[in-house]
């Protein structure tokens, strides 16, 4: 079944929408990423004018981790203040991100900056993630015991000031790395069109040692906040947010994001880690290839205001 | 525009000559208006004409040709090219391709070389090859940058651009039509119809209609808001997305 879609101004099959969304909900329920690194590409390569995915696709990531985000807080996995601390911060990165975006639009490098900045982000995340999680569970199948709680925080960490309590990670912790965190994850997601949950959750794990019962909804919390601010951005600059293609979206992606969180809670945390990590890998190769391989066409139109045709 | 008028400066030339002057075009469109509504996937539009001949007209041996050129609003497009930068392809150098129609589908009653010499269809911007790039037309024929062949090249391909020589269908020795498939990727704005009559390589006459391709109801609804009131329609989106994802989790709910 065929739909017009009033803002992309071209039909698309709602049935493959759905699908597309569900696939990609169904990822995002079970890792606690948005998703939005594997959906815009997709939708760009189903025809989408870029500019218009990047900015529906935030829209349809706020219903896949509102729709996440319930599920975790019944199961009480969430750390609203550490939550709270980063959305506050992603929103001030996220505003410094779309004025880097316009900056870089207007020099004429802006795909350039993006395809690199896929490629070192998912690339680098995704090799560390996987090979963390491989080493874990490698020592687990030799019967070795796995390191027992956290490591304490490193040394220069616990001697920044402005240290704040946060209880449910049972964490206490300088607010100054959780304030960067959070803004460089919402410049990187208002410059790349993308929640940033991949690169959000390994930090929370690694750098700020949060339990990884609790990162995961935590994410999504932060991921849910600063994607409503970045579609309302969109939406009042740029007017390319589709909402009859968001919704569709959203329909598929809240249904799959619903049976991905059960499957997530079923998984072990280390098996977890290593499908995101190789799936996260896997994209990076991806647009790696792409910038490598001399591509079949040279040549690509754009409208004037830099916007795909 | 400026090539609107160039054809009827054109056409005013030729109906200077009183040989030429008995021919009169009289063409129609079948529709005034395209809508576009929820489940629209394209359309077509048929254009029809008649070739006109007053008592005094002469006899003519040979057969009268017929161009159609259905194009819509202008735009301005950048072409880019990619190029091998430190072993990664990357755009480098682009290229302005100024005021040319966002949509434009030629047809004729047979090959264009056939109908007129370059210079005259150069002059009247007649056919892809001859498409003024940036609003000039002279009287030789345009020389393409690999930029615009390349630009050329993927208007046809995205079905933006078409040229259909021998689709001008005469259905008595007067009265010809033409069906233009409109792809479910047409520009929205106001289209221009203009049908062009030759005889022996020489224009004779050539008239133009006007069609306006619309988003109507529930689609235009939705662009006026997201274009006049887009901090509403952001807000909108985000709460239909919370009301969304609440709803699933609802429904959901398994334990």
């Amino acid at each position: 079944m065929e739909l017009y879609l009033p803002i992309a101004e071209l039909p698309m099959n709602v049935f493959m929408l759905l699908g597309m969304g569900a696939a990609v909900g169904f990822l995002s329920g079970m890792f606690g990423v948005g998703g939005g690194f594997l959906l815009t590409p997709l939708l760009i390569f189903s025809g989408i004018p870029p500019a218009v995915a990047v900015a529906t696709v935030s829209s349809q990531i706020v219903a896949s981790s509102a729709s996440g985000t319930l599920a975790y807080i019944r199961k009480k996995t969430i750390d609203v203040k550490l939550g709270g601390f980063l959305l506050v911060s992603g929103m001030i990165g996220s505003g410094i991100g779309v004025w880097v975006f316009g900056l870089l639009r207007a020099v004429g490098q802006l795909d350039l900056v993006i395809a690199l900045s896929y490629v070192t982000f998912l690339s680098t995340v995704g090799a560390l993630m996987l090979t963390e999680a491989l080493r874990a569970i490698a020592a687990q199948r030799a019967g070795k015991p796995l390191p027992v709680g956290r490591p304490a925080a490193r040394g220069w960490m616990q001697r920044l000031p402005l240290r704040v309590r946060f209880p449910r990670s049972k964490l206490a912790i300088s607010a100054i790395p959780v304030v960067v965190l959070g803004v460089a994850i919402g410049f990187l997601g208002a410059l790349l069109g993308i929640g940033g949950g991949f690169i959000m959750v390994p930090a929370l794990i690694y750098i700020l040692k949060v339990p990884t019962s609790i990162v995961i909804g935590t994410t999504l919390m932060q991921t849910l906040g600063t994607m409503a601010f970045a579609t309302i951005m969109q939406a009042s600059t740029n007017q390319t947010v589709d909402a009859v293609l968001g919704l569709c979206l959203m329909v598929g992606g809240v249904i799959g994001a619903q049976f991905g969180a059960q499957v997530g809670q079923r998984l072990r945390g280390e098996t977890l880690r290593a499908l995101l990590g190789l799936l996260v890998l896997s994209v990076g190769v991806r647009f790696a290839v792409d910038l490598v391989v001399m591509p079949k066409e040279l040549y690509s139109i754009t409208h004037s205001s830099g916007a795909g045709l | 525009m400026k090539r609107l008028i160039a054809a009827l400066i054109a056409a005013g030339a030729c109906l200077a000559s009183p040989s030429a002057r008995s021919e009169q075009l009289v063409t129609a469109l079948s529709h005034d208006a395209v809508s576009i509504t929820s489940n629209f996937t394209g359309s077509q539009v048929v254009i029809f004409g008649t070739i006109e001949r007053d008592a005094q007209t002469v006899a003519r041996s040979s057969n009268y040709e017929v161009v159609v050129a259905l194009s819509g609003p202008l735009t301005t497009l950048v072409t880019r090219r990619k190029d091998r930068t430190v072993g990664l392809w990357i755009n480098r150098d682009s290229e302005r391709i100024g005021r040319v129609p966002s949509f434009l589908s030629v047809h004729s009653t047979n090959d264009l070389e056939a109908i007129a010499a370059p210079s005259l269809r150069a002059q009247l911007g007649i056919g892809l090859d001859m498409l003024p790039i940036n609003a000039t037309t002279s009287k030789t024929p345009p020389v393409r940058t690999d930029f615009e062949d390349a630009f050329l090249r993927l208007m046809q391909e995205s079905r933006l651009y078409k040229q259909e020589e021998g689709s001008v269908e005469f259905l008595s020795a007067q009265l010809f039509r033409v069906p233009v498939v409109l792809p479910a990727n047409v520009p929205v704005g106001t289209y221009t119809a203009t049908v062009f009559l030759f005889r022996d390589g020489a224009m004779l006459s050539t008239t133009s209609e006007e069609m306006i391709i619309e988003k109507v109801g529930f689609e235009q609804l939705m662009t006026l808001y997201a274009h006049q009131h887009g901090l509403i329609y952001g807000i909108g989106t985000v709460l239909i997305a919370c009301l969304t994802g609440w709803l699933a989790g609802i429904i959901f709910r398994r334990d």
